[in-house]
C-alpha cells in the first residue's frame, strides 16, 4: 500500500505555491483536447506566470513543430515562446545533432519530426503515406528502393501507419548501425468518445520493434532527455520545479526520473479509480506512478490563486 | 557447418509405421517456389508408411486453398492434413461456443475458416486514412455492436484506422482477443529486406489495447490438441520439422515431440551456435534435437524405391 497523491485544497495551497518556481506542463489532456481548451486551463497559467513562475509546455506529441506550438498556444491564450517548448520531435532533432549524424533519416511519423530536423540541417525521407493495394508482396518488395544514406529511422504517431512502411523501416534498421528512434510510446491519447479508443505513437513504436527485433531509444516522457535538454541553457533546481501531467507512466514517473514535484490531472487519460487502484496494490512499480498531488482539472487552482495577486 | 553423421542420423530417423512428421513454409517452400526436392522427400516417408501432417502458422490461407496449392507443387495432402493457424483460431470459438461476429484484422483465410465453422466476421479488408481530423473519423466509425471478438493475422492492410477499429472493440466488457500467431518475420530471399510477420500486428494491437492476445498458432500447442481430437499421436513417437525455432521448436517440445530444424528458413547455423555456447536456458530450450540444411538433404538417405520397413 502507498499513500494517494495529495489532493490539493485550501488548506495545503500556500505551501503547494511556495513550495516550486518552476512548472513543467504536460498539454494534451492537462490544458486541451485537440484544439478545445479544457476550462480556464489559459488563465490559470497565466495567473502562475504573473506570480513570477516560470513555465515549460513539454509534450510527448511530435505531429507539431514548436512553431506549431507557439501558434496553437497563442490562439488557446496561453503565452508561450519558441523556447518555452520542448516536443519530442525537438528533442529527437537535438538529440542526433548532438551525435554528430550526418546522415539521411527514415521518418515514420508526421510533419512535425521533418520540421524539427530541417531546423538543424538533418535530411529525412518519408514522413508520407505508402498504400498497399494488394497483389504479390515479394514483387514489390523487389520493387521497393531503399536510400542508400539512411542512417536512422525514427518513430512518431503516424496515422499513415501501413505494413509496407513498417517493411521500410525494419529493412533500414537490419543496416549496421542504423539508429532506432522513437519521440514516445504512449499507448492511447485522451478521448472524449465513449467506446472509441484512439491509439497513440505506442502502437507504430512496437510494431516496429517487434520486426526488428530491438528495442527503440525513445526521447520522450518518461525518458528524462526533455529535462537534460532543458537544463543546457537553464538551471533549474529539481526539487523547486512542478511536473503536472495527467498520464502517469510518462509524466509523473518522467517527474520522479528527473527528481521533481509532481501534480496529476484528472481531465486525461488518468481516473481516480486508477489512482485508488495503484495505491491499494503492493507492487512498487505501481506505487511509482502515484504523484504527490493531485486535482480534477488544472483550473481547480483559480479557486484558491488570485489572478491579481502581488507577485509572492 | 556440422552434419551428424551419416550413420547417426539413420539411428535417429523414425522407423515404424506410425510415426508422424510435421513441417511449415521455409521448409517446404518459400512462397510458390519448391525448396529444392521437399515434396520427394515427404512422398518418400509417406510412401514409407509415415503420416504427415502440414501445420503452419500462415493465416492468409485457408486449408481448401492449402491443399489446392500442395496439390500444385506435388505434395499429397488432404483437409484433415493441413492445421493452419486460422482453423484452429475457428476451432477454439466453436468450442467455446461462440455466438457473436468477429473483427478480422488479416486476411480471407481467417475469414473463410470462421465461415466453415458458421461465423459470421467483419472486417478482413483494407480501411485507409486519408488526410483529415481523426476526430471528426472518430465520430463518424461506426462499430458493429454484434461484435464480440478481436482476431488478428497477418494483414498486409494493416492501417492505424484499423488497429483503432480493433482497439474499440476490445474495450467491450468481455470481448475474445485472439491472434494467429506472433512471427515476428517471414523468411526472405532478398538482401538486405525484411518482411514484417504478423508479430507486428499482434504486438501493435496489444499496445493499444493494454492486454495480451491470446495466440492459436505456434509455439502454443493448439494445433496439436485439434490433431489429437482426431487422431492418438504417441509424442515420443513424433517428429517436428521446422525452421523457426522459437515457434517450430519449442510447439514441438512444449507437445513432448522430437524436433529437426532446418537451415533453409531463419534460422541459420550462427543463430545454434550461438544459443548453445550461451548459458540462457531461454535459449538452451530453441535447441532442437536434430538439423539439416534442408529437408531434402534425407534423400541421400533415403531410398525412393524403398519397401515399407
Amino acid at each position: 500500500m502507498a499513500p494517494l497523491p495529495a489532493l490539493i485544497t485550501r488548506e495545503n495551497f500556500k505551501s503547494f505555491l511556495e513550495s516550486f518556481d518552476t512548472v513543467l506542463t504536460d498539454c494534451d489532456g492537462v490544458l486541451w483536447h485537440e484544439d478545445r481548451l479544457i476550462g480556464q486551463a489559459h488563465v490559470t497559467l497565466n495567473t502562475l506566470q504573473a506570480l513570477g513562475k516560470k513555465v515549460f509546455f513539454v509534450t510527448n506529441n511530435s505531429t507539431k513543430s514548436r512553431d506549431d506550438y507557439v501558434e496553437k498556444c497563442g490562439r488557446l491564450g496561453f503565452k508561450a515562446t519558441k523556447e518555452d517548448i520542448l516536443s519530442s520531435a525537438y528533442v529527437l532533432a537535438q538529440y542526433l545533432k548532438q551525435q554528430g549524424f550526418q546522415k539521411k533519416v527514415y521518418v515514420m511519423g508526421m510533419g512535425g519530426i521533418v520540421k524539427e530536423l530541417q531546423a538543424e540541417g538533418i535530411q529525412s525521407t518519408g514522413g508520407e503515406p505508402e498504400v498497399y493495394d494488394g497483389g504479390s508482396l515479394s514483387t514489390l518488395m523487389d520493387k521497393m528502393k531503399l536510400d542508400p544514406d539512411v542512417g536512422a529511422v525514427a518513430c512518431g504517431f503516424d496515422p499513415y501507419l501501413s505494413y509496407l512502411k513498417v517493411m521500410r523501416a525494419a529493412s533500414y534498421l537490419e543496416r549496421p548501425g542504423c539508429l532506432f528512434l522513437a519521440t514516445n510510446t504512449d499507448e492511447r491519447f485522451p478521448v472524449a468518445s465513449k467506446g472509441l479508443v484512439y491509439p497513440g505513437t505506442g502502437c507504430v513504436v512496437r510494431c516496429v520493434e517487434t520486426v526488428a527485433e530491438r528495442p527503440a531509444t525513445v526521447m520522450g516522457k518518461p525518458s528524462t532527455k526533455m529535462f537534460s535538454v532543458i537544463q543546457e541553457k537553464n538551471s533549474l533546481d529539481p526539487k523547486r520545479t512542478l511536473m503536472i501531467g495527467d498520464r502517469c507512466n510518462t509524466d509523473i514517473l518522467f517527474g520522479k526520473n528527473c527528481g521533481l514535484q509532481t501534480l496529476v490531472v484528472l481531465s486525461g487519460v488518468t481516473t481516480q479509480a486508477d489512482l485508488e487502484k495503484w495505491a491499494a496494490s503492493d507492487d512498487p512499480e505501481q506505487h511509482a506512478l502515484l504523484a504527490d498531488y493531485c486535482l480534477t482539472q488544472l483550473d481547480d487552482l483559480l479557486a484558491f490563486l488570485d489572478p491579481k495577486q502581488e507577485q509572492c
